[in-house]
């Protein structure tokens, strides 16, 4: 048996309305520590929102809460993407820098970090692309260097938000192993993700969002073409129809 | 303010001693080199943030504000020279309310400066009309484009004290700043807190900035935080050179734009000739950027 050093993440009845808009409606879901959590989903789903709503980024009803075993441990956050001027002369070490240390990343890695961040570099196959300015990365470098900000510190709860969208097939296979590691340390992870296939491999568990829970459970238990059809069809069986025509 | 007479008295000593250029033994001179590379270093290293975060055109506003703090505080009755208490509270002013007003209404930035920039300005000339009568108009030439004549020890006094608390502040949050603009949900993650390195951004520029314009001017200070720091980005390939590149380039200009005019007689006001200084090097590292393919991220 692994360890189980993350949180569980309890979702009750979380609610979100904007202005008229409804973004979740009565969420409820349980993420057991040390598993790896998928959240599937069509586009304005209410996937980050609900991602919003576990870092404490939105107001919204219900509750969300991280119920550690133990004192509250590192949490990682991998996003999307960066917004920032690809002309920056910024590179990954400056990048990496500014992501994990107080010291200005204009004077070099503090002593304490250098280990920590060159081992996550090299995990993520960016160890020897560190001098190379963050807009000259191809899209899928520059999102295993955001995965390599997530290894460090080392995080007992991870929140993905889509980190394979622009991986190439060496960077899918890098992030596998990640996954892998995160597992076999008794990470809890939090994912989510568009690649059904992946889900369906890698996750212990998966839940489909639109707006409320659609499904809840092992993916070969839940990942059925009736289930899918009914997620991504554009107005699930049970929601009203004024929610449906809203952007999430 | 008794430390920067005593350290005058002394440069002017060792200029008139032959150890200084000859410029120098001229205490205003030395009252104008001073506040230089106080500003200089400041303000270059400040517009590297100014630049990642895509503060420019807030920077500008800022600066163009002080022509309106600089009328209230006539109007109250401050001292034309030195108007601080109405120039820094109308400045902040301008800045919070509009950082404030950013975070509420969800308007672009650009579009928000926009409005406080010629709302400001239309009450700054309104109370500068106003003023005519009781003040001598060419002050206002000093104030739009700064004057190293006026610059005193009490100016100096407060530029140290902006200067040490602006370093104080920004060089422990440098990364928190940028990151806070990366992502503000990673940057939140990561214990970040987001609103409150906005607030502390727009102070710390707005503060920079007043407390530069008796020597640059209201109309150019805002320049001085942008273009050193543009000139650096087309140079560096890393933080580390933008940073320094930027802080060389400020101070360079700063100081040439100081002495030049002095050394060459120009009937130049010192903002305009430290603004050109820095429009050139400028426009030489763009010109030096196009010849290396290397600077723009492509093999040489």
């Amino acid at each position: 048996m692994t360890p189980s050093h993350g949180p569980a993440i309890a979702f009750a009845a979380v609610g979100l309305k904007l202005g008229q808009t409804t973004v979740l409606r009565d969420v409820s879901l349980r993420v057991v520590p040390g598993s790896v959590h998928a959240l599937v989903g069509p586009n304005g789903a209410g996937k980050s929102s609900l991602i919003k709503a576990l870092l404490g980024q939105t107001p919204h009803q219900g509750r969300v809460a991280l119920e550690w075993q133990g004192a509250p441990a590192v949490m990682g956050y991998v996003p999307q993407a960066l917004a920032f001027d690809a002309g920056l002369p910024m590179t990954v070490n400056d990048f990496m820098a500014a992501m994990t240390q107080r010291k200005p990343a204009f004077l070099g890695f503090a002593r304490a970090r250098v280990e920590e961040i060159t081992a996550a570099l090299e995990r993520v196959g960016m160890a020897d692309k560190r001098t190379r300015r963050m807009g000259a990365l191809s899209g899928g470098e520059r999102q295993r260097v955001l995965l390599a900000q997530g290894l460090v510190p080392a995080p007992s709860l991870l929140v993905l938000d889509e980190p394979m969208a622009a991986l190439d097939e060496a960077g899918a296979r890098v992030f596998e192993q990640l996954l892998a590691d995160w597992k076999q340390a008794g990470v809890t992870v939090f994912w989510v993700e568009h690649d059904l296939e992946a889900v369906g491999r890698l996750a212990d568990h998966v839940t489909g969002l639109n707006r409320g829970v659609l499904f809840d459970g092992p993916p070969r238990e839940v990942l059925t073409p009736q289930t899918l059809l009914e997620l991504f069809s554009t107005r699930p069986r049970g929601a009203p129809a004024k929610a449906q025509e809203a952007g999430a | 303010m008794m430390f920067f007479d005593t350290l005058r008295l002394a440069i002017q000593g060792w200029a008139e001693a032959g150890a200084l250029p000859g410029a120098l033994t001229y205490g205003f001179v030395v009252n104008a080199v001073l506040a230089g590379l106080i500003i200089g270093p400041v303000l270059g290293g400040l517009g590297t943030l100014v630049v990642v975060k895509r503060f420019a055109f807030f920077s500008e506003a800022v600066g163009h504000s002080a022509l309106t703090g600089v009328a209230i505080g006539i109007l109250l009755g401050e001292p034309y020279t030195g108007p601080y208490g109405s120039l820094f509270g109308y400045c902040l002013l301008f800045g919070i309310s509009l950082n404030y007003l950013r975070n509420r209404t969800g308007l672009t930035p650009d579009t928000l400066i926009g409005v406080f920039l010629s709302v400001s300005l239309a009450l700054g000339a309104s109370l500068l009309l106003l003023l005519s009568g009781r003040i001598n108009i060419h002050i206002l030439e000093n104030v739009l484009f700064g004057s190293v004549l006026t610059v005193n020890s009490q100016d100096l006094a407060v530029l140290a004290v902006v200067a040490l608390l602006t370093v104080a502040l920004s060089l422990p949050n440098y990364n928190r700043l940028m990151l806070a603009s990366f992502n503000p949900q990673l940057a939140a993650v990561r214990g970040v807190p987001v609103k409150a390195m906005d607030y502390l951004f727009v102070v710390l520029v707005t503060v920079v900035t007043v407390a530069s314009v008796k020597v640059i001017g209201a109309i150019l200070v805002g320049a001085l935080l942008v273009i050193p720091a543009a000139a650096a980005r087309l140079l560096s390939q890393s933080l580390r050179g933008f940073f320094w590149l930027s802080v060389l380039i400020a101070t360079f200009s700063t100081l040439a734009g100081i002495l030049l005019p002095i050394e060459l007689a120009l009937p130049l006001p010192s903002g305009a000739a430290i603004i050109l200084v820095a429009g050139a090097v400028f426009m030489l590292a763009a010109i030096v950027r196009g010849l290396v393919p290397g600077l723009k991220g492509l093999p040489s």
